[in-house]
């Protein structure tokens, strides 16, 4: 289970977060929703432990992470799996370099193995015979892709998603969340999600939690997020033009 | 005179605010510094990406600095020319061009060459790799980017100035011979008993390689630290690629003075 605290974040006047507390239960995928600039995806760095924040905790598996010397956090991060919004893909390796990066790495798996592995995640993202490719030939959909394939190589037990569907055609959007969910259920991860195509978010999430101005102003099952009166949550679910937002 | 009538920034509001920005960079330059040394004191550093620094910085720079050398050389016998043929000391001619490029010109320009194509691109490729995330994406791999990217980079710099500069006097000396015989009718000969006269030694060359090392570290803070720093997308990026120029060229300058005034 990831347990976040009272949380809170500020860059110079601007608060990010204001105390958000939330329970991402284990095997859970949990979507992350809101307005832009409302911190999401700043919440999920700090889970990431990229970001420290001013207050609160984060607590995976029974330890804060922010009370760990810098060495042991960082260890510590290979438990996480990360797909970031603008791909993150190293520009200079292939794409078999890119998704055999972490494994290279940090295991102590054999080429011949890792060769094997990378082979799985290429086929599991419908991007097979692509090890050769660089990340500057490949179009938004096969990036996010790619991503998608290097943020799960490890099998890491919590993976984190930013927009892994923006800029993307419906078609391919749709695609993308359902791999993502396959990925999940296949895995056993706990995934938090973040995105703002929430008609497609939706059809794949157990729970969502919602971030208005810093503050968690919703947190439920997905059917109770679709069938909230809140007027908030209502206006940005059903994207409603008429609202408080 | 915090703020003016119309509630601009007043002229001290403004040099408080550029000191403390010039506290900011050195301080986070200082920073750096520790945590680069820290990796390279135990050996934690990528090897690959040693690797493959040395060939951006060292090789692909081999063209550029050749003929700026050659040029040099050229140049401090152009310069030379009137007095060398006023007094008729053509025997000299060795001893003037090599005591200026050895201890000075050579390292001087060639780190102000390396400054742009180098440094330069390192911030950029820093840069960049902060505004899509890559930095950040190597942290949530569980890899410090500091002895995966930077101290590579670091040792890559200083050794790729070294050498450059050790090769830059040679060309520049090669170059002030050649032009000292179609300028000036001296033979190549003559030149270099100029150079092996006595008046020079290897502190002198040593002299303008201390340089080169000192000005590497600055010119290797500074691309790193701006890069690592760069805030705003793309915008953010050329600002940096900017401070980074500016401050190599600062730096190298007043380093020259103090460690010139410190070894002569």
């Amino acid at each position: 289970m990831i347990a976040i605290e009272e949380i809170e974040k500020s860059f110079g006047h601007n608060q990010v977060l204001r105390r958000v507390k939330l329970d991402v239960p284990k095997g859970c995928l949990y979507g992350l929703i809101g307005p832009g600039a409302s911190g999401k995806s700043i919440l999920l760095k700090i889970i990431a432990g990229l970001i420290r924040p001013e207050g609160g905790r984060v607590v995976v598996e029974g330890q804060n992470i922010f009370e760990m010397p810098d060495i042991e956090l960082q260890k510590f991060r290979a438990n996480f799996g990360m797909l970031f919004q603008n791909y993150a893909l190293f520009d200079y390796l292939t794409v078999y370099e890119n998704i055999a990066f972490p494994l290279r790495r940090m295991t102590t798996m054999t080429e011949e193995q890792i060769r094997e592995r990378v082979a799985d995640r290429l086929k599991r993202v419908q991007l097979p015979g692509f090890e050769d490719r660089m990340p500057s030939g490949l179009s938004g959909g096969q990036k996010k892709r790619i991503g998608v394939a290097r943020a799960t190589v490890m099998q890491a037990p919590y993976v984190l998603y930013d927009e892994p569907a923006a800029g993307l055609d419906p078609v391919t959007s749709q695609r993308i969340f359902n791999l993502l969910r396959d990925e999940q259920r296949a895995a056993g991860s706990t995934v938090i999600m973040v995105s703002s195509d929430i008609e497609r978010l939706l059809t794949v999430t157990d729970r969502v939690g919602m971030l208005y101005r810093g503050r968690l102003i919703f947190d439920g099952t997905t059917a109770e997020a679709q069938e909230s009166q809140d007027p908030y949550v209502r206006q940005f679910v059903h994207g409603l033009v008429d609202g408080p937002l | 005179m915090a703020s003016n009538d119309d509630g601009s920034p007043g002229l001290f509001h403004t040099m408080g605010e550029s000191l403390l920005g010039m506290a900011e960079t050195a301080g986070g330059m200082g920073v750096l510094f520790g945590r680069i040394l820290a990796r390279l004191a135990r050996l934690r550093f990528d090897g690959a990406e040693f690797m493959r620094s040395m060939y951006k910085m060292g090789v692909k720079s081999i063209p550029i600095v050749i003929v700026t050398a050659l040029f040099t050389g050229g140049i401090m016998v152009i310069q030379a020319a009137p007095i060398v043929k006023r007094y008729g000391a053509q025997g000299l001619l060795g001893w003037g061009a090599g005591f200026g490029t050895l201890r000075e010109i050579g390292p001087l320009l060639t780190a102000l060459m390396l400054s742009g194509r180098v440094g330069a691109n390192n911030t950029a490729e820093l840069g960049t790799m902060v505004v899509t995330e890559q930095i950040d994406a190597l942290r949530a791999l569980a890899i410090d980017p500091i002895s995966f990217l930077i101290a590579p980079r670091f040792l890559a710099f200083i050794l790729t100035l070294f050498f450059s500069t050790l090769y830059a006097d040679a060309l520049a000396l090669l170059g002030a011979a050649y032009a000292g015989k179609g300028l000036l009718d001296v033979e190549p000969s003559v030149f270099y008993n100029g150079l092996t006269s006595g008046l020079l030694s290897f502190s002198d060359v040593g002299v303008g390689l201390i340089k080169s090392v000192v000005f590497g570290i600055i010119m290797a803070l500074a691309s790193c630290h701006f890069g690592l720093a760069v805030k705003g997308g793309a915008p953010g990026v050329g600002r940096a690629v900017n401070a980074t120029v500016v401050a190599s060229a600062a730096g190298i300058f007043v380093l020259d003075y103090f460690v010139s005034f410190g070894i002569s």
